[in-house]
């Protein structure tokens, strides 16, 4: 039986290799083995001129009473700032922006804040819209990982955001 | 003679004016929305920047990109928050919008957003390969 099948494909090699020749082209489509180690490299530039132009380093989302974004830009001479956008908070006085740790601050722990490690970055300059907030060169983010706008007289946190890094 | 050194000068001008003009214009894209690259089913990294220019034109640049090479991959944007899985995009159906193959697996490179594309839907930026269905990888976008 054996020794009958394999007469059968020596007797039909062109039928075999006519059969498996577009059985592995189609393997190769589909899988182009070859890519695994080809790298394919492109450097386009861009279509407009960004030199100059501040990196976005760290991200986080208001919770709490206060609702918008903030995103830690760097500057190419290396200089951070903070950047509050669509930023909604209703009318409050003597709010201030903070650096704080994130497991120390929660809209949630209101009082939470007054024994709170932190760096006060200046007054609020206003409760909507988008506001920039400059940046000690020795503030360090990884440490102090959440933006905070606390309201100083009420000893209250009136939101948060957790910086998270692009 | 001296006329024509006086209207050479003030075409120079002109042409300097313009120019400067021209520049500044150019200057005018704005960082929109930008996220960080993560690996799914091949390790990739870099970021995406989505730029509107001065004519509202939306531009998609990827950079420090690295990925793997691959049959038939394509940069796509999905309406999703983020591309948790396979499963999170590639069985729901999720609205995918095409943005064209991708133009290498390393290095920086831009793609075009159609006019009108709402971004507020489209949250996320996709690295997919089309032939097994696999997102190679994913950058969830954030408003600047």
């Amino acid at each position: 039986m054996k020794s009958n099948a394999f007469s059968w494909l020596s007797r039909h090699k062109l039928l075999l290799v006519a059969v498996s020749i577009p059985v592995l082209v189609a393997l190769w489509w589909a899988f182009r083995p070859e890519k695994l180690w080809i790298n394919q490299t492109v450097n386009e530039a861009a279509p407009f001129d960004t030199t100059g132009d501040p990196d976005p380093i760290f991200t986080g989302q208001f919770d709490g009473k206060a609702g918008g974004r903030v995103t830690v830009f760097k500057k190419p001479n290396g200089q951070e700032y903070l950047r509050l956008k669509d930023l909604t908070l209703s009318g409050d006085t003597d709010a201030h922006v903070e650096l704080a740790k994130s497991g120390e601050v929660s809209p949630a722990r209101e009082g939470a804040k007054a024994n709170a490690d932190s760096i006060d970055l200046g007054p609020l300059k206003m409760g909507q819209g988008d506001q920039s907030y400059g940046l000690a060169a020795d503030a360090d983010l990884t440490k102090y990982d959440a933006v905070v706008i606390y309201n100083k007289r009420t000893s209250t946190i009136l939101g948060s955001a957790k910086l998270e890094a692009f | 003679m001296f006329a024509k050194i006086q209207t050479g000068f003030a075409l120079a001008v002109l042409l300097s004016c313009t120019g400067f003009e021209y520049a500044s214009a150019a200057e005018k894209a704005q960082a929109v929305e930008a996220g960080a690259f993560h690996g799914k089913v091949h390790k990739t990294s870099g970021r995406a920047t989505i730029y509107k220019e001065a004519d509202g034109k939306l531009v998609l640049r990827l950079t420090n990109f690295k990925t793997s090479n691959g049959p038939d991959v394509h940069v796509i944007l999905i309406a999703a928050k983020d591309a948790d899985d396979d499963a999170n995009f590639l069985k729901n159906s999720t609205d995918k919008l095409e943005l064209g193959s991708l133009k290498g697996n390393e290095g920086d490179q831009n793609y075009d957003i159609p006019d009108g594309t709402d971004l507020d839907k489209f949250q996320t930026v996709s690295i997919y390969c089309e032939r097994f269905n696999a997102n190679f990888g994913a950058a969830p976008l954030k408003k600047l």
